[in-house]
Parts: structure tokens; C-alpha cells; sequence
């Protein structure tokens, strides 16, 4: 039996690589391992609390989409810590200068 | 009373201006990064000790000659409404404004701590769930660490600790794989796991949180960022036990390798009002590529003694002096 960590996840491919939203049953369908709906339900509404996914109300059975592609979650992600990179090169530049003539000499031959 | 006022006075200002100037740049740092750390946290902690005590005492000095004694004394007072004695005790408008100074920096600065623990462990919790969905773990890992690979092209890795080593994870990039070598790699995730197993993340939230209470102190600037930059040391000489400074130096200049852990973010997209200028964050800092480049001795056992020392020596004078008055 896959954890609920596992579950999310392939819960979440099957709905980003799914072009159009998809109801409970849907997914269970989808999923090679055999679940019950009710799982899936669990599991739906764990990631809709985590903002992973919306469900469409309109309908019944309601449907989930995802909210973003995984691609602008990895986006996403990344930017929260690519945000407190500073400007390396910035740095590497000013370190350069200040570098004496062997030193110069073995980062040359490090990265040369 | 009010000497000891005085002299906590002098002794956060001491601690306030010139100390961090003068240790931030001291270039012992690159020789025992624990040395200055222990150093750091010291000064943080009695220059905070100080700070908040000097006013407090001095405006507990006239009702009583010593801290109980004045502490018991001025309560007794404000429940007993018996503002007559004030006068008696020779209690002047100063007094008041200094004890509700005191009490409303120390009131700040724990808030501020709390606040800023609580915003890192809900920013760490939501970005780890994301990682969780996202990233794919790494095949053959050696030891039982988690490291987890994240589908994108800008080589990079970083930490995100957890409540234990277990539940901590190190995220690498598709593009650092692609960029690296294996040796290249192993420095880096090296790197990672010493952040995580020493905890750095502790010890540079109180640093984090008093630059967020008082950013125009020059100690709490200085102080995060030499705090953030022995991490790094830190973590370098942890890569160091396994891989050589060569190898370590090449993934470096190849990759941004950061700790997601040590500040706010992630969380940081989440705020922009309190927003940390981009540039103060410099974790490759000329003088921890120096100490790759050209290593040097640790400090000798006599000057390591004189740092822990005067380090236990920071932290016993406020505290005792405090308790006995």
C-alpha cells in the first residue's frame, strides 16, 4: 500500500498531465493501483488544502484541476530560494581583484 | 543600581558599535569558524542582556537597592495604586519612561524572535511540501541522507532542515547533475548535509530575528551577515573532511549552492514588506574563497582559550551581575 505522500504525488501527475479536470472517480480510474474512491477523496482534498489543487463546484461530481503546471511550481519553488542568491559574479569579480599573483595563479589551475 | 545601570549601558553600546565592526571583518574567522561563532552568539546574547537590563535597572534604582527588592517594590506599588510614596521614594518621570523602555525593547525583541521562528517553520513546512511533490529522490545515495532532485536547469542545491536530521532533506538540480562531476557533487551535497547535521539554521535565527527588530544596529547587520558567512565556513570544512579544496572551489564557482534554511526564505516571495536587501546576503564572500585557496593554521590553543573565555566571560558578567545586585 503507497503512503499518502506517494498517492499525492501520482494524484498530482495524473492531474497535470490530464488536459481537462477530473472527478474522484475519474482518477481512481487512472491510477494503476487499486483504490477506493474514498482514498482518492482523502487525497484530493489533503492537496486541495495545500493549494496543489481546485475543485470545480458547478458540477457533480465536482472535478480537480491543478492550480499550476508543474513547471510553474518548480518556478515557484526555486524563486523563494534563487530570491536570496546574491549576485555571485558580483562577488567572484571583487574577490578577483583583490587576489595576489599565486593565488590568481592556483585558481587558474583549479578551474582552468 | 544605578552604577550597574551605567555599566550595562556602556556595555550594550560597546557591544552595539565597535565590537561587531572590529570582529566582523577580524581575520581569525577564516582560521576557526567555531571560535567566532561562539563569539557571535555571546555577543548577541549579552549585548540583548544589556540592552533591555540598563534601562530597567535605572529605572528600578529608586525603590529599592536591589533587584528583588526593587522589583517587589515598584509591583507593590503599581497594584497597590499608592502613587504618594513615588514622590517619597524620589521617583521621577525618568524612571517611569526608563523601566517602560526597557521592558517595551525586551518585549520587542522576544515578539520579534518568536514571530520570525514561527514564519521560517510555516515558509519551511509549505516548501517542503512542494519539494515533496515535485522532486524526484536521487538514486544511490550512499548513507540513509534524503536528497531529492528538482527538474530544473540553473545548477543549484540547498538544505531544508527539519525538526530532526531525519526529516531534513538536500535539494539538488537537475542542471547541477548535469553540470558537476561526481567528486564535484559529493562536495556539495557534503556541504548541505553539515548544515543540516550541525543545525545552522539555530544558530543564525536569533541573529535574523534581532536584524528584523533593529535593522539600524550595526551589530545586527554586521552580526547576520558574519553569522551567515561562518555557516558557510562552517559547511565548507565539512565538505573539506572528504573532498579537497580543488573540488570544492570548482563546484562552487559552477553552482549556487545556498541553504533555503538560514533566513526567511523560503518565504521570502511571501514578504515583501519586510524585505532584506539582496546584496547584504553574500554567502561567497572573499574570505571564505581565500581559506579554500590558501589554508591556514587554526587558531593556536592559547588564543582559543582567549575567544571561549572572553566568550563565557560576556555571558557570566551581565547575567551574574543582574542576579546578585
Amino acid at each position: 500500500m503507497a503512503s499518502l505522500g506517494e498517492l499525492e504525488r501520482s494524484v498530482m501527475t495524473l492531474l497535470w498531465e490530464s488536459e481537462q479536470p477530473l472527478s474522484a472517480n475519474e482518477v481512481c480510474e487512472q491510477l494503476d493501483e487499486d483504490l477506493a474512491v474514498t482514498t482518492v477523496l482523502t487525497v484530493l482534498a489533503r492537496l486541495e488544502k495545500k493549494g496543489m489543487v481546485l475543485r470545480a463546484r458547478s458540477s457533480r461530481p465536482h472535478r480537480y484541476a491543478a492550480v499550476a503546471s508543474r513547471e510553474e511550481h518548480t518556478v515557484e519553488m526555486l524563486n523563494e530560494v534563487l530570491g536570496t542568491v546574491p549576485d555571485r559574479e558580483a562577488v567572484l569579480a571583487r574577490f578577483i581583484g583583490s587576489v595576489s599573483e599565486s593565488e590568481a595563479a592556483a585558481l587558474r589551475r583549479i578551474l582552468g | 543600581m544605578e552604577l550597574l545601570a551605567l555599566f550595562l549601558a556602556a556595555l550594550a553600546v560597546i557591544l552595539a558599535i565597535p565590537v561587531p565592526k572590529l570582529l566582523h571583518t577580524a581575520s581569525f574567522r577564516g582560521r576557526s569558524p567555531w571560535a567566532a561563532m561562539v563569539l557571535w552568539q555571546a555577543i548577541a546574547l549579552a549585548g540583548g542582556l544589556s540592552m533591555v537590563g540598563a534601562p530597567i535597572i535605572y529605572g528600578l534604582a529608586p525603590f529599592g537597592d536591589s533587584l528583588p527588592h526593587a522589583l517587589g517594590g515598584a509591583v507593590q506599588l503599581t497594584l497597590t495604586e499608592d502613587y504618594e510614596s513615588l514622590g517619597q521614594l524620589d521617583v521621577h518621570p525618568q524612571h517611569i519612561f526608563a523601566l517602560c523602555l526597557g521592558l517595551l525593547l525586551g518585549g520587542h525583541l522576544v515578539l520579534t524572535l518568536a514571530r520570525t521562528y514561527f514564519r521560517v517553520l510555516g515558509a519551511r513546512r509549505r516548501h517542503r511540501q512542494l519539494v515533496d511533490l515535485l522532486s524526484t529522490p536521487l538514486p544511490n545515495t550512499v548513507d540513509d541522507a534524503d536528497t531529492q532532485v528538482i527538474e530544473h536547469e540553473t545548477p543549484l542545491a540547498y538544505c531544508l532542515p527539519g525538526r530532526t536530521n531525519a526529516s531534513s532533506v538536500t535539494v539538488l538540480s537537475r542542471g547541477l547533475l548535469n553540470t558537476l562531476s561526481e567528486s564535484e557533487l559529493g562536495a556539495v551535497v557534503a556541504h548541505e548535509q553539515t548544515h543540516l547535521r550541525q543545525r545552522h539554521h539555530l544558530l543564525t535565527v536569533t541573529f535574523e530575528a534581532w536584524y528584523r527588530a533593529l535593522p539600524w544596529l550595526p551589530t545586527n547587520r554586521y552580526g547576520r551577515e558574519a553569522v551567515l558567512e561562518l555557516t558557510e565556513m562552517l559547511a565548507d570544512d565539512g565538505a573539506l573532511a572528504q573532498y579537497s579544496p580543488e573540488t570544492l572551489l570548482r563546484s562552487l564557482a559552477l553552482s549556487s549552492f545556498e541553504t533555503a534554511s538560514h533566513r526567511d526564505a523560503p518565504g521570502s516571495a511571501l514578504e515583501v514588506d519586510e524585505d532584506v536587501p539582496a546584496t547584504s546576503n553574500t554567502l561567497i564572500t572573499g574570505a571564505r574563497l581565500q581559506r579554500l585557496l590558501a589554508p591556514t593554521e587554526p587558531l593556536g590553543k592559547l588564543a582559543m582559550f582567549g575567544v571561549v573565555s572572553s566568550s563565557a566571560a560576556l555571558l557570566a558578567v551581565p547575567t551574574g551581575l543582574l542576579l546578585l545586585s
